[in-house]
């Protein structure tokens, strides 16, 4: 522990949510903010929030994690046109609830509720249907940043416009981000909730680009060889009749789920749980409320944690539709060729422009979640999927694949020496860093 | 009534602050720094839809600082409650400090909880209202650590020990809490021999606790046990005793 009054620290182990990167760290948890500017201007440091980063993209060994959880408080609240103020500490769940008990939400929201504001900026995360609501930058009207040297400031899209920009997908370079205005839009009563069944990844485009202007749309599909890409597609509608909430709630997500013992995702265990996803999603409507359908992820709490000790690697690729279909081919041949266990597959539609290191563009990403990403097999099959998706020019999730290097995100990106040289004029001396800054020689 | 939170920013104040709120309390918030402030009132008006005054003060440089609370009460219904969880305590307390450091931690941990009660006391007596002391297991036993922190919590534990012996319950509520390892910044970081208690939990008990009558107890009461233990010690084991 430090010595100096103002910036107590904590050595701690940090673990990411998919337990792939860990480290020992120093963390600071300031509560005022005259203990965010107590840190020595020359100290490397990151800014954690909720700490659920799939990729260790909130903390490093060799620098002061900075914890703002402390930071989630609201600020202030325009209920004629819809803005929210919040500190960036605040997690979106209880900033969902808060705009939802006013009449307004948020539309784009990642799936765990516990992912702080200032995360889904950094992160420029997307929600249940990116090609209708973009990404969380279009619903940011306004940010304040602390940077170590320069200070406290302002952004917005007229005033320190760059830095504005920079700070979505930035990962925390641009700066320690304090607190944000959001755009709130109307919030729907609930969500009517519709499945179509789809006998592979090439019919998924199809059901999705059918129903593009739903506010909910999102494929689940089996990743076994044999059954590869059959599965769901989700469309949710706004409904008009309320639903009746449960009596017993379903807790918020944690930030860290304690792991099985072993890892249940073997080849029995994910074909038992597709049995039962398939069962579950299966004809038929479905009535959620806004928030159970904003954070689908609650109801996931056995799936993290029958991973086990070894956890799992998530690879997100955004492929045109010109190369989708070549690419689904050659993955599917792959997942024969190397018969790697794959626990799930999830689709979405993009039609967004592709910003800076953001996670957007025009085409379908596919999510696939890769169980016990150390065994042989696995791995070779990860290395393919990324060989393979950076062939048919696919965009990776930098926030998401906790495996891909450096060299394979440059491929990945086109402009990515230029999006780096960018962000880091805004930290010209390197002392925002983390284990995702590092990997990716940000 | 209004119930006045010093020390409203952090650790267990903010947590009272919300409890308070919660429970429906007009507040005047009162802390260092205008920004915290700022942010914790507007949370609490906004979530909770409560009166809230916020008071800007640095209570170390302040020679009459409850002169400046009754100020700022003007705007607000009367007191019926005055909680203290102030605390500053530094790393460096081991007999080395400066006069001028010395000071600093006297007038927070002492002398302001002491001038901003003789400043509210008519008014509390007036509303046969509540005044909130929070004192430490650090003040059990003198050690040679956290020496001057120590001292004026002592200090503060007699000061409403004679509120308690000055005023029947019937006219003013006294009450006093010693607390054990709290979840705070002061405790950031530290091997703690024993486990810490949430401010969360604490500030439920004070506040659910209010409208009791005067005690003294230690907080969470088990507490009261090791305080028992530390001072039956024999002096030759307690000068042994580094943590």
């Amino acid at each position: 522990m430090s010595l100096r009054r103002g910036f107590a620290l904590a050595e701690t182990e940090l673990r990411s949510f998919d337990r792939s990167v860990a480290a020992r760290c120093h963390v600071q948890q300031p509560d005022r903010y005259r203990l965010i500017e107590a840190l020595p201007t020359d100290v490397p440091r990151i800014s954690r929030g909720g700490g659920i980063s799939y990729v260790g993209a909130s903390f490093a060994s060799g620098g002061v994690t900075q914890d703002v959880s402390a930071f989630d408080r609201i600020l202030a609240f325009d209920g004629e046109r819809g803005l929210l103020k919040v500190e960036a500490g605040a997690p979106i769940g209880e900033v969902m609830r808060f705009a939802l008990a006013q009449g307004w939400m948020l539309p784009v929201a990642p799936g765990h509720p516990r992912a702080s504001v200032g995360g889904c900026i950094a992160a420029d995360v997307h929600g249940k249907n990116p090609a209708r609501d973009g990404t969380f930058r279009r619903h940011v009207e306004a940010i304040e940043l602390f940077d170590p040297v320069a200070g406290w400031l302002s952004l917005d899209r007229t005033q320190n416009a760059q830095r504005f920009a920079a700070c979505f997908a930035g990962f925390g370079i641009p700066g320690l981000i304090a607190s944000a205005t959001l755009r709130l839009v109307p919030s729907a009563v609930a969500y009517s909730l519709r499945s179509i069944a789809v006998s592979g990844l090439v019919e998924a485009r199809e059901v999705l680009l059918a129903h593009a202007g739903a506010p909910l749309l999102y494929g689940w599909h089996d990743g076994r060889s044999g059954r590869f890409g059959r599965g769901v597609i989700r469309y949710g509608l706004e409904s008009k009749e309320p639903t009746i909430r449960s009596k017993y709630l379903t807790p918020d997500l944690p930030a860290m789920i304690k792991p099985w013992p072993l890892c249940a995702w073997n080849r029995i265990g994910i074909a038992a749980m597709n049995r039962l996803i398939r069962h579950r999603y299966g004809p038929g409507q479905s009535h959620l409320t806004t928030e159970a359908a904003m954070f689908p992820l609650n109801d996931a709490r056995a799936y993290y944690a029958g991973f086990g000790a070894e956890g799992f690697i998530e690879a997100q690729w955004l492929l045109t539709h010109q190369r989708y279909a070549d690419f689904v081919a050659s993955l599917e041949a792959e997942t024969i060729r190397l018969r790697p266990c794959i626990s799930l597959i999830a689709s979405k539609l993009f039609d967004g422009k592709a910003e800076g290191f953001g996670f957007d563009g025009n085409g379908i990403s596919l999510a696939i979640q890769i169980p016990q990403p150390r065994i042989k097999t696995q791995a070779t099959f990860l290395e393919s999927l990324t060989e393979l998706a950076l062939i048919h020019g696919g965009r990776p999730n930098l926030i998401k694949d906790s495996s891909l290097t450096g060299a394979s995100a440059k491929r990945g990106i086109v402009d990515f020496d230029s999006v780096r040289d960018d962000l880091r004029g805004f930290d010209p001396n390197q002392l925002q860093q983390s284990e995702l800054t590092r990997r990716l020689g940000l | 009534m209004t119930a006045i939170v010093v020390g409203a920013s952090s650790g267990l104040g903010r947590a009272l602050s919300v409890e308070l709120a919660r429970n429906g309390h007009p507040l005047l918030l009162i802390a260092s720094d205008a920004r915290d402030l700022d942010a914790l009132g507007s949370d609490l008006r906004l979530r909770f839809k409560a009166e809230v005054g916020i008071l800007a003060l640095d209570l170390a440089a302040n020679a009459d600082p409850g002169a400046r609370v009754l100020e700022a009460l003007a705007e607000l219904p009367p007191p019926s409650a005055l909680l203290l969880p102030l605390g500053m305590s530094r790393s460096d307390d081991d007999g080395s400090l400066a006069v001028g450091a010395i000071g600093q931690l006297l007038a927070i941990n002492l002398h302001a909880p002491l001038a901003i009660s003789h400043a509210l006391l008519p008014s509390l007596l007036e509303t046969h209202g509540s005044i909130v002391g929070f004192g430490s297991i650090a003040g059990a036993r003198g050690r040679s650590r956290n020496i001057v922190y120590a001292t004026a919590k002592r200090g503060l534990e007699t000061f409403f020990e004679s509120l308690r012996h000055r005023h029947l319950p019937s006219a003013l509520r006294v009450q006093f809490y010693r607390l054990g390892f709290l979840r705070s910044n002061l405790t950031f970081g530290m091997k703690l021999a024993l486990p810490a208690a949430e401010p969360e939990d604490v500030a439920r008990k004070v506040v659910k606790a209010l409208r009791r009558d005067s005690f003294d107890h230690y907080e969470p009461r088990w507490w009261g046990m090791i305080a028992l233990i530390i001072r039956c010690l024999p002096w030759f084991a307690f000068r042994r005793m580094k943590d």
